[in-house]
This record gives C-alpha cells, sequence and structure tokens, in this order.
C-alpha cells in the first residue's frame, strides 16, 4: 500500500493555458442530445442529454484522458470528434478542421480504436481485414505491407495474421483494432477503452505503446475505467459525469481535492442503513461510499482527520460484524469516486460547487 | 493498491518501441479511389457475401438454379406447349438474379451485421469508388451462374444459339446482370436501415419470376403489372433486341445510382440521428 502522494506531487502540473501553439483537439460547448422512443405499443419519444456542454482542448503531443461512469457521454464525445455523429449544438475542430464540415481532412488525420470484438470482418483473415482498411485510408501501395507486418509485430499478432478472425480471441481482437487505427499514421489517435478484453500483460503493452505514440509526437485521446491506467498515462485527465465535465487536470491536480484526507475502509458483512447513517453524520466523516461484494460490504470513509479517527467509526458501527480494516492515503480513484458520487444528481450537487 | 503497481510499472519511454516504417496516405488521389475500387470490390467478396464457401455456394448457386431450370423447362412445355429449350434459356438468364440480388444485399448490409460500418464511415475513403467496387464480384459472379446454367441448357435442354447473335446474346446478359446487382444494391441499402435484409431479397426474387416475362409473357399480364415489368430488371434485357438492352442498362443505372443516393442519405442521416449503430 504504497498510494505515494508525496512522489505524486511533482508530476507536471498543467502549464499556463496561454500557450501558442494550437489544440490538437478543440471541444467548446458540445451538446449531443439523442432522440429515442420508449415503449413497444406505445411509442412515447424520449430525449437522452447524453452530452450536455462539454469544453476542452488537447495539446499536440498530448495524452488526454477521458475518464468517467457508464453512460457519462464519453463514447458519444468521442463520436462527435471523429465526425460520426454530429453535435446537437457546440462545436469542435481537430488539428484545426471543424467535425461537421470539414469531415474528410479531419479523417485523414485521425485514427479511431474502439474497444469490444465487434467492427472487423469476421470471414477473412487479420491481415486482409488490414489491407482492406489500407486501401480505405489510401496507404501508399508501396509501403503497405512493411508497415502492416510492422504494426502486426507492434500488436503482438505476428504469425495469426493469416488466420480468420472469427477464430480469434477477444484480446487477439482487441489488438487488431489497435493496428487498424494506426495504419495510416495518423496525427491523433482516439482511443475508447482500448484496453477492454486484453489480459495485463496486453494491457501493459498497450500502455508502452500508446506512451510511444506520444512519444513520437502524436496526439491521444483515451478514455479508460481503469484509474491506474489514466494516472500512469495521461498527461491530463477530464473527469465527466452526466454529460458535464466535472474536473479536469492532471492526475494530481484531482487528487488535490482529497489530499489531505484518510480513507478508511471498513469490511462489513450485512451493515444496516442506519450504521452508515450514523456515520454520515459523524461531524469529521467527509463522504461514506459503499462497495457491494460478494458476502461483504466495503465502506470507504473519506476525513479529515487521520488514522485515529478509526476507533471512533467503529463504535459508531455497533455491533456489525467487521471484517479487514485498513486506514490509507487517499489513490485517484477516491478522488474519482468522491467527484463521481458529490456530482451524480441523486447525491448532494451542493458538494460539486464546494469542489470547485 | 492499484496505485502501488501502476509505479512499479517501467514505462518504456524509448521510442525503440514503435519502430514502425513511415507511411505516406493520399485518401483523396483517384489512385486511391481506383485501389478502393478495384481491389477494395474484389475483396468485399470474401468479407460481406455469406455464400462465398463452397458447402454454401454449391447448393444454393449451381443446385437452386439447376433445379429451377428443369423445374420451369418441364412446366413450361407442359402448360404452354413450347420447347424446354425456350424456358431453359430464359431461367438461366433469370438465375443470376439470385447471385446478384442476395449477394450485393449481403455486400451492403452485411456491414451493419458486423458493425464494421463506424470504421468504414470515419475513414476518408472516396465513397463512389467504394460502393461501384463491390458490385464487382456480384456481377462476375452472376454470370458465372447464368453461363452455367446456360451451358446446362445447351448439355441437357436442346438451348441452341446462332453464331450470328451470341455477340447480342452476350451484352444482354451483360447487361441483365448488372441490373440485377444494381437493384441488389439498392435492397442492400434499404436494409442497412431496416436491418431484415434477406426477407426483402426474397420478395424481390420471387417478384422477378413473376414480372420478368421469362415463364410468363409480360403481354399476358394484366396491364398494371405490365408496369411494374417494365420498371423491372431482366424484362428488357431479356428481349436480347439493340434498344430494349440499353433501355435495360438505362433501368440498371437508374437502380445503381438511386442505390448510392440512398447510401449517401443514410450516412448523413446516422450522423444526426444516430442510427446505422454508429453510435
Ligand atoms: N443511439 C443512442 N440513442 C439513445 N441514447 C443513447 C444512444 N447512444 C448513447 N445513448 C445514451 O447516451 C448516454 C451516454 O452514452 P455513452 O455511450 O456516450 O456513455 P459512455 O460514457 O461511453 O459509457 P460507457 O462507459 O458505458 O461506455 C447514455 O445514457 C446512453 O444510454
Ligand atoms: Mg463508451
Amino acid at each position: 500500500m504504497t498510494g505515494d502522494l508525496a512522489s505524486l506531487s511533482h508530476a507536471p502540473t498543467r502549464p499556463g493555458s496561454a500557450s501558442a501553439e494550437a489544440p490538437a483537439i478543440e471541444a467548446i460547448d458540445l451538446v449531443r442530445i439523442y432522440h429515442t422512443h420508449v415503449g413497444v405499443i406505445r411509442r412515447r419519444p424520449l430525449d437522452v442529454e447524453a452530452v450536455r456542454g462539454v469544453t476542452f482542448d488537447v495539446r499536440p503531443g498530448e495524452l488526454f484522458g477521458l475518464l468517467g461512469p457508464n453512460g457519462a457521454g464519453k463514447t458519444t464525445t468521442i463520436k462527435m470528434l471523429i465526425t460520426l455523429l454530429l453535435p446537437t449544438s457546440g462545436s469542435a475542430r481537430v488539428m484545426g478542421f471543424d467535425v461537421v464540415r470539414e469531415t474528410t481532412e479531419v479523417r485523414r488525420r485521425i485514427g479511431y480504436v474502439f474497444g469490444g470484438d465487434r467492427g472487423l470482418y469476421d470471414r477473412v483473415s487479420g491481415l486482409d481485414n488490414l489491407r482492406y482498411f489500407a486501401e480505405l485510408y489510401g496507404v501508399d501501395p508501396r509501403q503497405r505491407d512493411r508497415r502492416i507486418a510492422a504494426l502486426l509485430e507492434l500488436v503482438g499478432l505476428t504469425g495469426r495474421e493469416k488466420e480468420k478472425v472469427e477464430g480469434y480471441s477477444r484480446g487477439m481482437r482487441q489488438r487488431l483494432h489497435i493496428a487498424r487505427g494506426l495504419l495510416h499514421d495518423p496525427e491523433v489517435i482516439f482511443m475508447d477503452e482500448p484496453s477492454i478484453g486484453l489480459d495485463p500483460i496486453g494491457a501493459r503493452e498497450l500502455r508502452q505503446t500508446v506512451r510511444s505514440l506520444v512519444d513520437a509526437g502524436k496526439t491521444v485521446l483515451l478514455t479508460t475505467h481503469y484509474m491506474f491506467e489514466a494516472d500512469a498515462l495521461c498527461d491530463r485527465i477530464a473527469v465527466i459525469n452526466d454529460g458535464h465535465i466535472v474536473a479536469s487536470g492532471t492526475g494530481s491536480d484531482l487528487k488535490s481535492a482529497v489530499l489531505n484526507r484518510t480513507i478508511v475502509e471498513i469490511e462489513t458483512f450485512g451493515v444496516a442503513p442506519e450504521a452508515i447513517d450514523r456515520l454520515r453524520r459523524d461531524p469529521e466523516v467527509i463522504a461514506v461510499n459503499t462497495e457491494e461484494r460478494d458476502q461483504s460490504q466495503i465502506l470507504l470513509i473519506q476525513s479529515e482527520r487521520g488514522p485515529e479517527i478509526t476507533q471512533r467509526l467503529l463504535g459508531s458501527l455497533g455491533d456489525t460484524r467487521v471484517g479487514k480494516v485498513v486506514a490509507r492515503e487517499p489513490t485517484l480513484e477516491d478522488a474519482y469516486v468522491h467527484l463521481i458520487a458529490s456530482t451524480s444528481s441523486t447525491d448532494g450537487a451542493d458538494r460539486a460547487a464546494a469542489l470547485g | 493498491m492499484t496505485l502501488a503497481s501502476l509505479c512499479d510499472e517501467p514505462m518504456t519511454t524509448t521510442a525503440a518501441h514503435l519502430s514502425l516504417p513511415p507511411v505516406t496516405a493520399d485518401p483523396g488521389s483517384l489512385r486511391a479511389a481506383w485501389r478502393i475500387f478495384w481491389r477494395g470490390g474484389l475483396m468485399s467478396y470474401g468479407m460481406l457475401f455469406n455464400w462465398a464457401r463452397p458447402s454454401i455456394y454449391f447448393p444454393t448457386l449451381i443446385g437452386g438454379p439447376t433445379f429451377q431450370l428443369l423445374f420451369f423447362a418441364a412446366l413450361g412445355s407442359y402448360a404452354a406447349g413450347r420447347s424446354p429449350a425456350y424456358f431453359a434459356l430464359g431461367n438461366a438468364v433469370q438465375v443470376s438474379a439470385l447471385a446478384g440480388i442476395f449477394g450485393m444485399t449481403m455486400a451492403i448490409a452485411n456491414e451493419r451485421w458486423f458493425s464494421t460500418l463506424p470504421a468504414i464511415l470515419a475513414t476518408p475513403a472516396n465513397r463512389i469508388a467504394l460502393f461501384a467496387g463491390r458490385f464487382l464480384p456480384f456481377i462476375a459472379n452472376g454470370l458465372f451462374v447464368s453461363l452455367y446454367a446456360i451451358a446446362f441448357g445447351v448439355i441437357f435442354l436442346g438451348v441452341r444459339f446462332e453464331a450470328s447473335t451470341l455477340g447480342v446474346a452476350g451484352l444482354a446478359l451483360l447487361v441483365t446482370v448488372f441490373s440485377c446487382t444494381a437493384i441488389g444494391a439498392l435492397q442492400g441499402a434499404i436494409s442497412l436501415r431496416l436491418r431484415d435484409g434477406l426477407f426483402g431479397a426474397n420478395l424481390l426474387m420471387l417478384t422477378f419470376l413473376l414480372f420478368c416475362g421469362v415463364n410468363i409473357p409480360v403481354a399476358s399480364l394484366p396491364a398494371w403489372m405490365q408496369v411494374i415489368s417494365n420498371l423491372l430488371p431482366f424484362t428488357h434485357g431479356l428481349a436480347q433486341v439493340g434498344g430494349l438492352i440499353s433501355l435495360e442498362a438505362v433501368i440498371g443505372v437508374a437502380y445503381a445510382v438511386a442505390a448510392f443516393a440512398l447510401f449517401s442519405y443514410l450516412e448523413r442521416s446516422a450522423r444526426a440521428n444516430a442510427t446505422l449503430d454508429v453510435r
């Protein structure tokens, strides 16, 4: 347990926004509303506000992470940036080109890697999938085969490229997606949960690949649900919840909101709601989040006091059966949980204001 | 606890890991468009055609047409008193519809089945070249199926050609197969949206059998049915007369243009309305 904050505090801080360089990605007040229907027999129209005014920019050569719970609007935001969806309002530019009007210019400069095992031609080989997309991106045929061979090497599919994709494992498909996204050497790469389905080694290799892409001068925007991935990789992170960006900055910027807190993790077996309420009423407790496990519940209690508060917290739980108890320093995950809990419409929107 | 592990993770920041050969891509060039049309078009056969494997291809595209020939040759000569060869020839041309319509429907609509549409639409690829290229393997396939059926008719059902008409007959076949593939493309674009494409393709096949004049002379159909006959592929191509062949070609081009227009419209409306699973 070395959630070592000291070592993280000298991570690069956000440079001044007065940079003369034009951003690689620029989103201004993006809004996307989906018009759908509910009900089978009596279909009533329903508007889903997936993205509600998202503004951010990503500098050339920067690795930017978009983090948020399911349904937060990450994929929708990416789909607007890669020209697949029109914004309901607002605007966005990629490498200076408007994503609504200058689609061809945008498309030739971007790569797009999405998570999941769909979206490939299953009946032909991985190699044929890459060859086909190389044609669609207009890759010079004289360079094509060498490029594809190098990409296969990069994603670890060398030797399997002649097999039909229908026989690929989930992780192999994901690797093929990654290779496809890099075929035409795009300047800006969008990755929507690229590490989904990868084994731990594959995921680590992916992070190294992403890092080296950035080292080679590429701009990368990625989404992930893995906090450590975002923290380890991203120069900057924006946390999106319910269609809004609720915080952005470096990993340590985000952590600073919970920096001086202690996290007490208490494993309980069948904790009563009243006991949790008692904890919440404790003046020195800032937040209580619960995680359901198979048999137990993990209470994550944030407090501004040091670990010495632990005894008192256990006292408040009364005769609740308690398992493991840990007091530790906060991680990015705690900052994230705090941000999401405090900005969700169901739970104290006033706290969001306090966070700034 | 996750934080600890990430701090240990060695970050190879040397670009050695990424020794990718350089590449130049010019998707706007004429050469790129040509390659999308020609090479991409040919590749779409294996990628998107469900029947491209022998275990389905032979029963469906060789076995089926053989029985259609035998069935109508027997039925026609029994009911209409004309020679089996007459019906065999007409049906030998007609069976290319099976390959053209189903093949092309799949070549377009299966993009949705594989969820490859977002990946395709996110590329800068020339859409006309992309769409037109898809016709190539299915025209070839339709020609192959018809030529097989004609050969069967020549060998077993007494179909004969005069040497002087071979050229016209060949042209008529080519044009007919093209217009058939074009209506398949339209059906493909429709079923991109409606999802259940093969139902529509089946319906089209039956419609053709009824309206195209191969087995029932167009002139004997009620007036309103004749109108439909004249708007469908085949009717004119089968007549094998110069003027009518060009009319057939015009009909084919009209369907092809309509198919592409619908495809473009769907692409645009998908961006606006998040249809076609592009989300
Ligand atoms: N085509 C659509 N029609 C209607 N609603 C949609 C559509 N696509 C997305 N939504 C809704 O928009 C919201 C945002 O979805 P989105 O896919 O952008 O979330 P996400 O942040 O990518 O989530 P996840 O982490 O689960 O991938 C969700 O409420 C979702 O149900
Ligand atoms: Mg998503």
